[in-house]
């Protein structure tokens, strides 16, 4: 039986730039603090920063299985609890009656030891030293056009929205059978296990309404994030992914094609046994980035690095102003309002 | 318990006026008879999603042979019993990947006709009686097709529910005059089963069901 889920007049598109992230999960907690703070949510992180390579989040995140293979859906897994993290405890009291000499230690709910958490290897990375690399990932729902959650759901729990492509989840409809998160490959789907219900990233579908970027866009420090409708073609993500061909879907193998575009980390190239840059080998190996990004990383790569040469001379590029992002709110596509001059309704009112 | 399998069942009536057949596994159901009635997985490529056809595709699910079912109409209520073998019984949703047990009683909207295997459709809905293990309030289900299952937000049903000795028991009660699928003393209504077991994650369609329709009766 095949599913197939229309496409949406518009579709809203972000671009995230891998080679200005600081790992600062200023995203990550501008997400949390608003929307996932509820009881049922301690554990979500709608928005989460990985290092890269790494385990990610849940631990071992690409190999659960889930979308497409050949346009058949594949079977997934939804990791327990606690290879996404729990929201820890610590041990204060043992700390305190130590005269603080026992290490302050995390604890799951059971009194165990975390065993994994969010960014977990955080900067360990790949390679050996002088080779070794990271990058940070940034990961939200990637509101797919092709949306393996949406299409596994037996009784519709899900829908995308005509006017921006966004995928929700109807909580009126949702009953907890979590097809959704097993078929989803990067595995952004969560569950509220209070109201058992599947629960995500909504793309701040309340803010865009109101003229207001997504917070995780709007909150980052490194102005990596762009937004805009991939019908703009003088939007950033239009010009990036379509025009500049820099910006890569993440994993596009799993084939549910996201709507969040990735610039792929340029690196130095690798030293040799003198300590001198060896200008024909990658300090990150190609076929890595090539089955994070796909085959157009290394030309994505290339163009980066002729644009960034150049800048360097002095003339002009129209990818790096991009990149660059002088003014913030070039970032922010038509979503430029400011959420503090916003007319709203008092709080508890 | 009854030998066989049964197709019709009709309701004892209990003189009790205030009877505890909300604790499924107290002393008045032990004097009511028990019909076993047999279920069978549910046919996969009924399943309205290709993601669930494609990852149950050669893994085994509805194996319940059978559940006994009593039924007693006293006072002005109904109560319906379900009692089944759970050796691993799943008390609750604890984590991401673990389902609870469950089941559900379901019958025709109207009381008459409609298709069991489609759980209905627009013209002639159904409705259910849906427990689930962990929650203290049953869900009262209707719908006008597969995966169209929608819940109704204020119901008059109750339900008891007991783990003991290796069997799940539990009981629904609906006064007899309340708003639902209509229940009239002397009347027969079609009434199918279903149970959903958590230890094999099963949920949504992925249950053991009695394939056709049995007939309930109840006392005059």
């Amino acid at each position: 039986m095949a599913t197939v889920s229309s496409r949406p007049a518009r579709q809203l598109a972000m671009v995230f730039d891998l080679n200005k992230c600081l790992g600062c999960q200023s995203c990550s907690i501008a997400c949390k603090t608003l929307w996932t703070d509820a009881p049922g949510m301690e554990s979500m992180w709608w928005n989460i920063v990985n290092t890269m390579p790494g385990g990610g989040t849940p631990r071992d995140v690409f190999s659960h299985g889930g979308g497409y293979k050949n346009g058949e859906p594949v079977p997934g897994t939804f990791p327990p609890l606690r290879e996404f993290g729990e929201a820890w405890g610590f041990d204060q009291e043992a700390t305190f009656a130590s005269g603080g000499k026992a290490a302050f230690r995390p604890l799951e709910r059971d009194g165990s030891s975390p065993e994994w958490g969010p960014n977990w290897d955080e900067d360990m990375g790949g390679g050996q030293y002088p080779n070794s690399y990271f990058f940070y990932l940034q990961q939200i729902c990637a509101n797919c056009s092709k949306p393996a959650c949406l299409e596994a759901c037996p009784r519709t729990g899900l829908y995308r929205r005509e006017e921006d492509g966004i995928i929700l989840i109807d909580e009126e409809r949702c009953h907890g059978y979590r097809f959704c998160a097993e078929a989803c490959p990067y595995k952004r789907i969560y569950f509220n296990p209070g109201r058992a219900v599947a629960q995500k990233c909504i793309a701040c579908y309340p803010r865009l309404e109101a003229g207001v970027a997504p917070a995780c866009v709007r909150q980052c420090p490194g102005r990596v994030r762009h937004v805009d409708y991939m019908d703009n073609l003088e939007g950033h993500p239009y010009k990036l992914v379509h025009e500049w061909k820099v910006a890569l879907p993440l994993r596009p193998d799993f084939g549910t094609e996201p709507n969040v575009f990735y610039v792929p980390p340029l690196a130095p190239p690798a030293f040799n046994e003198a300590g001198e840059f060896d200008e024909t080998k990658p300090r990150i190996p190609d076929e890595y980035l090539r089955e994070m990004f796909g085959p157009g990383v290394e030309r994505a790569l290339e163009t980066i690095q002729v644009e960034r040469e150049k800048s360097a001379r002095g003339e002009p590029s129209e990818l790096i102003d991009i990149l660059i992002a002088r003014d913030w709110n070039d970032l922010l596509g038509p979503f430029t309002a400011n959420p503090a001059e916003l007319d709203r309704p008092p709080r508890g009112g | 318990m009854t030998a066989g399998t049964l197709t019709s069942v009709t309701a004892e009536r209990l003189g009790d006026a205030s009877p505890q057949l909300l604790a499924p596994g107290g002393t008045q159901w032990a004097k009511v008879s028990e019909t076993t009635v047999s279920l069978a997985p549910t046919p996969l490529d009924a399943q309205p999603s290709a993601y669930v056809q494609t990852s149950w595709a050669g893994r085994p699910y509805g194996a319940l042979a059978s559940v006994g079912l009593s039924a007693v109409v006293a006072g002005d209520a109904l109560y319906l019993r379900l009692r089944w073998a759970a050796a691993e019984p799943r008390q609750a949703i604890s984590d991401n990947d673990t389902y609870a047990d469950a089941c559900a009683v379901l019958f025709p909207l109207d009381g008459k006709t409609a298709e069991l295997a489609t759980m209905g459709d627009e013209r002639s809905p159904v409705q259910g009686w849906h427990w689930r293990a962990g929650t203290a309030l049953p869900f009262v289900i209707t719908a006008t097709g597969l995966g169209t299952v929608s819940r109704v937000p204020d119901h008059p049903v109750s339900v008891g529910a007991a783990w003991e000795n290796g069997s799940w028991s539990v009981a629904f009660k609906r006064g007899l005059s309340e708003q639902g699928v209509p229940l009239t003393a002397g009347a027969s209504v079609p009434l199918g089963i279903a149970v959903w077991s958590g230890a094999n994650s099963e949920r949504a369609g992925l249950k053991a069901h009695t394939p056709a329709w049995l007939t309930l009766t109840l006392p005059k």
